[in-house]
């Protein structure tokens, strides 16, 4: 491949302001002292109290606000608290211990509803079960903090009548349009190295950006990227090796080979352009969220430039004041298996309602057993809101009624599509670059 | 039966009262040979003066409870019932007696003296009126053989002579004006041996109290001089029978039936003793008992009190009542036959948040905390009492811990108004059921119900915690708070003790969950009434006394006495047990039929007619010259003549309740009530059970009436049986009489024969099985019989009593994997090797994929000895019946146990306890013994596993055993080979030679000594890092799974979110690993932070 001339005086490539706002996700500074899960989740519901207790004297200011143990019979009020939902389906670590084992495995494994899922609100005080038609459990799941209006029957239970909707957190405002196009890559799920990914597709796309690709037209395109963004899965490595105890040699090249490959590529790009990269479920990173940066000894060759940035997954960054926040897909690949939404962009839309990046964590997502803080609270709406690693391209601007206005994407596994997500910084509009070569071969 | 109470004696001085609660207590023995009425005991009735303070502190606490006593009490009195012009029906749940004031009125004529023994039935009507019945005018009697030449003169003498000898070795009987009150002659025959005589004269003694018969008894048996006769000694016949018991017998009554008392046949009391609504007196011969039939076998509404206590022990120590005090009583009130408890409380030290659903009662005093639950019982009144280990535990420590504050008012918990709780130390020894201490807590009016001693009794468990007995019939977890930290949770706040409120209320709650869900009452109940014994016995005492209340019964029908013979000692009459058939071992790819004899025993004791009174003594053999169409002489020798010329008892007993059973089975096929089918098949069970018993009667070598020659023709004709099955299935079926194959038996047991037919379907297996079956059934006796039930499909025959293969009952699918006496079962071995036989199984049998097995156990292997093993596969858990001083032998639990102590006595386990332990690595030539170690400390300590110990004492004998009929080279192929190689050794951190070792960084690649500042790997493996890196952090989001998975999950367990979790149940096979999770998560932690970014 010949890159074409250009003249370095006509096209520069724009530039803009980046401020990691990653330091939550940090866990270098916590110390493991045994501590267990519960802490999260006070931290989680204390916070999140002091959120909705403001918002409900807005929303039914003439109903006395009670914790679980306070209930009266009959009595209308509102509770604030965890929510817990049982689940009959739900995948379950005694299950290996157990003495009858069935021949045939009785669950599918992408979704563990059942129509006897049942709610329960638990504070610091005790729990109680949600009764009534109002909830549907299955929009819900563990781990989410709600105020609900409601009154405890007979039965003991708590019939809802109503629940909050908080809307979107409060948004800083967006910065002014500046007028020019400045476009950010987001792409993710590139599995260097498993069977499917074309490795011409990827080149391709590093191309592209780098600005090697394409007439004049393009080029000057590619110039204004200002940003890419690698939300998870760069990397497959074969597992066996991984967990083998000694290595052949071998089967050592098979496992740096594709490490090699990534670094190369991310080389140039990072000549060219910043580079943030995510590490997702698949890369040889930790596997609780927060997921720490890929290590620097992974990429020899990229870590050299000061335009590559390895960062954590979620990853809550500023770019020319416009904010953004994305994971690598955990999150919302976890909801989809214990509660039900439209879409992908739904399930999005939740979390931000709920002001929770990932309310199943600790329950079903792993999760730092953290102690003072719920670092996936969501306090400030971003602008720009992505994840990665899923089926299919999709997008949305959600209005909220403070006028808050939120980029949504999902980012589509490239390795599959061979499609990254371009967006527009100048009016948070993003399209699809599709550089599959699957149909021309 | 040991409420022996004298109700007219003065009260007794307070020193006396004190006196007993500084005494040791008196120990009891209740075992299955010696049963009797014990001496009276010193009264516990309590002063006027003490009632008056009772009284007076019941007014000022009253407020506390007066606003539950709406739901407490029980429904009020209808006013039939107060006028007296209603019948009381009720169904009785214990009776016991005392000994009291002879009721002048009922029994104006009669020749006792003041006092009596009176017999009390406590029950419920089925409005849930409870009812204490005090019943008069019953005497305790027996029989002794009587001596010819029994002149009414002479009868008289005999009876003074007797009367003075009992005076004379009994000084305790001097207030009672006569002590034998009559001697008459009645026409009985002993149940021993074949007589052609029909009756004897025989001597019926009836003495004045039920505690004087045991002394009558031995002066009678060991001889007594009587003037005309000299000096004699007899053979006494049913001096052994506990009065109640008698009582129960001579008036028709079974455990758990209903009692009616016509309007006009009883009388009120007028000094009521007791806190029942309903307390009558009234005669013997006026009670109507009616049999467990149509609307009398349904059930009243009893309550059911469950209830748990804590108690805040010290560091170090188990709670003992001399020092720790009781935190909290859970108490959940049932009623019978309804599915939720209609009373939820507990009552706390010191303040504690309330709880949704549960009424929360705080006290500032352990004083008030005890007195409030007395108070509770009193007003709650509950029939039954059950509870997790309450009789070893709760109640004991409940007594104990008044006496210890000296709250002298406490322990009123029986129904009997002013008289105390008491505990004794008993043992309950039993063949069935081995030796087992406990302690006796009498509460009158109420039965006892303890899951764990029915657990224990019913149940093959590996553990018989609460925990893993929940796990296994609820399938729950259940948290286990350890004692050592409940102190901490009482020292705490409201919310603190709240949380220990809402462990102890579950497990209160698990107890009944298990009643219900076993059926226990009904079950309980069922066999109460068939066999007729009262429903305390059956969980306080052996098999034997079901047995022995049927034979008194049938024998009292027929004029039979049964005789007191002395115990033969244990060590003789061995005699030779069921038979095996040589098993052909083998994997057997065909079908196998089952040929099974349906209760082959009690069919084997109709068919010969074998009995106590059907056997014929060898002497009477030579003499009689009984025809020889009249008898049996059976495999073993004896001789037992037919049924026309006597029939049996034993096999009347067995028939009457066969067909009582085939009648439940009947009823239960129609039944559509759920309740209705409960009880059936509770009753169908209870018969099932009463039937197995009694040949174990005749054998019970130290049992009530021992006669081996029943027991060894038993089994001698069950072994004939078998050997006649198998002769007959291979002479028929034979290619020579048409059929397709020779068939073969391959293995035969006890009661059941395995044929190999030789054809390859399941469906041509069953018909050939069902042809067999109905041939060969017709060449016995009957009601002998030859069942087809089941077919094995493949069969992997192992040895003797051990084999495993697929069950088919019917041809389209098989109905499970049954294994026997494989390690799938075994309680001793670590989970490993259940796991691996099972997996190891299931793929032989299921899969039919031998290589994988073989692979899998391969895999396996290389896993343990490559320190890859889970640990809690490798916990082995014995049980501590002693301490260490008391085992003659060391075992490694015990030798660990006392380790444990000298570590932390707080944790350590106690007697009684389940041991975990796993074997370690050691110094060479140290013992087994010493290479037992406390899993959670070998977690802590990274101290490592002895896999050899793993590999040869665990797993390969089991191994080898299920794959040597299958491998050829089975222990080559398996133990030896490429994937034994690899062995990693962990190094202990913190023993031995390694604490003064020099700690120092290696490099994560080759383990090179690096100096410090390099922190991760050395120059060499430099070049390595990415690989090394990836390998580290794919270990790190390992154990980051689990721990997530882990601790989430006992989060679910202990069902709250926003608390921690506190559980320490060992049972749990989640418990090691989640600990390790714990470690491997701050040692992931540091391996992540040594690859600085």
């Amino acid at each position: 491949m010949v890159a074409m001339e250009v003249d370095p005086s006509t096209l520069q490539r724009k530039q803009s302001l980046y401020q990691s706002q990653d330091e939550r996700f940090e866990i270098k500074m916590e110390k493991y002292t045994g501590q267990q899960y519960s802490q999260i989740y006070f931290a989680r519901l204390h916070k999140m109290r002091a959120i909705l207790y403001s918002l409900v004297e807005k929303w039914k200011p003439q109903l006395p606000v009670c914790t679980v143990l306070d209930l009266e019979l009959g009595k209308e009020c509102i509770i604030v608290g965890t929510l817990y939902k049982h689940m009959k389906l739900k995948p379950c670590i005694l299950d290996e211990y157990s003495k009858e084992r069935s021949v045939v495995p009785v669950v599918k494994p992408h979704n563990f509803m059942h129509s006897d899922d049942q709610l329960v609100l638990e504070d610091e005080s005790g729990r109680v079960k949600l009764g009534g038609t109002f909830l549907a459990p299955s929009k819900y799941v563990t781990g989410v903090v709600v105020a609900l209006h409601g009154k405890e029957t007979t039965s003991g239970e708590f019939s809802v009548i109503d629940i909050l909707d908080r809307g979107l957190p409060p948004q800083i405002e967006l910065p002014l349009d500046s007028g020019e196009d400045k476009f950010v890559v987001l792409v993710s799920g590139l599995s260097i190295g498993n069977e499917k990914s074309n490795p011409l597709n990827v080149q391709l796309l590093v191309d592209h950006i780098t600005g090697h690709l394409g007439d004049a037209k393009v080029q000057n395109m590619s110039s204004q990227i200002v940003r890419v963004v690698i939300a998870g899965n760069s990397i497959e490595l074969p597992l066996g090796l991984v967990k083998g105890q000694t290595l052949a040699a071998k089967d050592h090249s098979k496992l740096t080979e594709p490490i090699k490959e990534l670094d190369i590529l991310l080389t140039q790009l990072a000549a060219a352009v910043p580079l943030d990269i995510m590490p997702g479920p698949g890369d040889p990173a930790n596997f609780s969220l927060p997921q720490q940066p890929l290590h620097r000894c992974l990429f020899r060759g990229a870590s050299t430039y000061n335009t590559f940035i390895s960062c954590t997954n979620p990853h809550w960054f500023d770019l020319d004041n416009i904010r953004f926040l994305g994971t690598s897909g955990q999150n919302i690949d976890d909801l989809e298996k214990y509660s039900e939404a439209k879409d992908k962009l739904d399930f999005m839309e939740r979390t931000l309602r709920w002001r929770h990046l990932a309310p199943t964590a600790p329950n079903t997502l792993g999760c730092y057993p953290f102690t003072d803080r719920d670092p996936f609270l969501i306090e400030n709406c971003p602008h720009v809101y992505f994840v990665g690693n899923q089926s299919k391209y999709d997008t949305q601007l959600l209005k909220g009624s403070e006028g808050q206005s939120v980029r949504l994407i999902c980012i589509p596994k490239f390795c599959e599509t061979g499609i990254a997500v371009v967006l527009n910084l100048k009016n948070l509009e993003s399209h699809t670059l599709s550089l599959s070569t699957d149909l021309d071969l | 039966m040991n409420n022996n109470k004298r109700r007219g004696d003065p009260p007794p001085s307070s020193a006396q009262a004190k006196r007993f609660q500084q005494q040791k207590p008196p120990q009891s023995t209740v075992d299955e040979y010696e049963e009797m009425d014990e001496d009276v005991e010193e009264t516990l009735l309590l002063r006027e003066e003490e009632e008056a303070l009772i009284r007076k502190d019941e007014e000022e606490r009253g407020q506390v409870i007066a606003a539950r006593l709406s739901k407490w009490k029980r429904p009020n009195l209808s006013p039939a019932y107060i006028s007296q012009s209603k019948n009381i029906i009720f169904q009785q749940l214990e009776i016991d007696y005392v000994i009291g004031e002879r009721h002048k009125e009922l029994l104006s004529t009669s020749s006792g003296g003041a006092s009596a023994a009176i017999l009390r039935i406590f029950g419920v009507t089925r409005e849930g009126h409870s009812v204490c019945c005090h019943v008069h005018g019953f005497e305790p009697y027996f029989y002794i053989n009587c001596p010819p030449g029994m002149t009414p003169d002479v009868i008289s003498r005999f009876r003074q002579a007797l009367e003075a000898r009992m005076r004379e070795t009994n000084n305790k009987n001097n207030n009672v004006s006569k002590l034998v009150l009559r001697m008459e002659i009645v026409q009985k025959r002993s149940i021993m041996y074949y007589q052609q005589v029909q009756s004897h004269p025989f001597l019926k003694i009836v003495l004045a109290l039920p505690t004087m018969v045991a002394g009558c008894r031995s002066i009678l048996e060991k001889g007594i001089h009587i003037d005309g006769l000299g000096s004699k000694n007899f053979i006494t016949y049913e001096s052994n029978v506990l009065f109640a018991l008698r009582f129960m017998i001579d008036c028709n009554i079974v455990g758990g039936n209903w009692i009616e008392l016509p309007a006009g046949k009883y009388k009120k009391t007028i000094r009521t003793i007791s806190s029942c609504q309903l307390e009558i007196d009234c005669l013997y011969s006026d009670l109507i008992s009616h049999p467990p039939e149509g609307e009398f076998s349904k059930m009243a509404p009893f309550r059911i009190l469950s209830f748990d206590i804590e108690c805040a022990g010290r560091k170090g120590h188990f709670p003992e009542a001399i020092h720790d005090p009781v935190i909290q009583v859970a108490n959940l009130v049932t009623l019978q036959g309804e599915d939720q408890p209609f009373v939820r409380n507990i009552m706390a030290l010191k303040s504690c948040s309330p709880i949704v659903g549960v009424d929360v009662m705080s006290f500032e005093t352990e004083r008030e905390v005890l007195l409030a639950w007395r108070d509770f019982i009193r007003d709650v009144d509950p029939d039954i009492i059950i509870g997790y280990n309450i009789c070893k535990f709760d109640l004991p420590y409940l007594i104990e811990r008044a006496a210890a504050l000296k709250i002298t008012e406490f322990p009123i918990l029986g129904r009997i108004r002013n008289s105390r709780t008491r505990v004794k130390d008993a043992t309950f020894s039993s063949r069935q059921y081995g030796i087992r201490e406990s302690k006796e807590v009498t509460i009158e009016g109420r039965v006892q119900f303890d899951l764990f001693q029915v657990m224990q009794r019913d149940y093959k468990l590996s553990s018989y915690s609460l925990n893993s007995v929940s796990a296994h019939f609820l399938g729950e977890q259940k948290e286990d708070v350890h004692h050592s930290i409940i102190s901490d949770l009482q020292n705490g706040n409201s919310e603190t003790r709240r949380r220990l409120a809402v462990y102890c209320l579950k497990d209160a709650y698990l107890p009944q969950r298990l009643l219900d869900k076993l059926m226990l009452i009904y079950n309980y109940v069922e066999m109460g009434r068939v066999t007729g014994v009262p429903i305390s016995f059956l969980l306080s005492r052996g098999q034997s006394i079901k047995v022995l209340s049927q034979l008194l019964r049938k024998s009292r029908e027929k004029d039979l006495v049964l005789p007191n013979v002395r115990k033969q000692g244990s060590g003789e009459g061995t005699f030779e047990g069921a038979t095996v058939l040589e098993a052909r071992t083998g994997f057997y790819e065909k079908p196998i039929a089952t040929l099974d004899f349906a209760s082959l025993y009690p069919s084997i004791m109709m068919a010969y007619n074998l009995c106590y009174c059907t056997l014929v003594t060898p002497e009477d053999v030579r003499n009689l010259n009984l025809p020889p169409e009249c008898v049996n002489k059976t495999p073993s020798g004896e001789t037992f003549v037919k049924s026309n010329l006597q029939k049996g008892i034993l096999p009347e007993i067995l028939e009457e309740l066969l067909a009582a059973r085939k009648r439940a089975k009947a009823d239960l096929k129609e039944a559509k009530d759920p309740l209705e089918k409960a009880v059936l098949d509770g009753r169908q069970l209870a018969l099932k059970i009463s039937a197995n018993s009694v040949y174990g009667f005749t054998g019970a070598t130290v049992g009530q009436l021992p006669c081996l020659e029943i027991s060894s023709s038993v089994t001698s004709y069950g072994r004939q049986m078998i050997e006649h099955t198998k002769k007959r299935v291979e002479d028929r079926f034979t290619t020579l009489n048409g059929y397709e194959h020779n068939a073969e038996v391959i293995y035969g047991d006890t009661d059941s024969v395995m044929v190999q037919f030789g054809v390859s379907t399941v469906e041509a297996a069953m018909n050939l099985g069902r042809e067999a079956a109905g041939l060969i059934s017709d060449t016995f006796t009957k009601p002998i019989k030859l069942e087809f039930e089941k077919v094995y499909y493949p069969y992997l025959l192992i040895n003797k009593k051990r084999y495993a293969g697929l069950y088919w009952t019917n041809p389209d699918k098989f109905d499970k994997m049954d294994t026997k006496g494989i390690e799938t079962v075994r309680r001793d071995n670590c989970l490993l090797v259940k796991n691996l036989i099972t997996e190891c199984l299931h793929k032989i049998l299921i899969d039919r994929d031998i290589p994988a097995a073989v692979q899998y156990v391969k895999n396996t292997i290389s896993d343990l000895l490559m320190n890859r093993m889970d640990l809690s596969l490798l916990v082995i858990t014995k049980g501590l019946t002693k301490t260490g001083d008391d085992y003659t032998v060391k075992t490694a639990h015990v030798e660990l146990a006392d380790r444990m102590r000298k570590r932390d006595a707080a944790t350590a386990p106690n007697v009684g306890d389940r041991v975990p332990y796993v074997i370690i690595k050691a110094a060479k030539g140290a013992k087994a013994y010493e290479r037992s170690e406390d899993p959670i400390y070998v977690l802590e300590n990274n101290i490592p596993i002895d896999s050899q110990y793993y590999l040869e004492n665990q797993i390969s004998k089991p191994l080898l055993r299920i794959f040597e009929p299958i491998l050829k080279n089975a222990s080559k192929e398996l133990l030896q080979g490429s994937h034994t190689r690899a062995v990693s050794i962990s190094t202990p951190s913190n023993s031995g030679i390694m604490r003064f070792a020099k700690k120092q960084l290696s490099c994560l690649g080759c383990k090179a000594l690096i100096s410090n500042t390099e922190q991760t790997l050395c120059s060499h493996c430099k070049g390595r890092e990415a690989e090394l890196y990836c390998k580290t952090i794919a270990n790190v989001a390992e154990l980051e799974i689990l721990f997530g998975k882990l601790w989430t999950q006992c989060q679910e367990c202990q069902g709250s979110l926003h608390q921690d979790v506190l559980c320490t149940s060992r049972d749990c096979p989640i418990f090691y690993r989640r600990k390790k999770a714990q470690k491997d998560m701050a040692e992931a932690k540091v391996q992540l932070d040594r690859w600085q970014y």
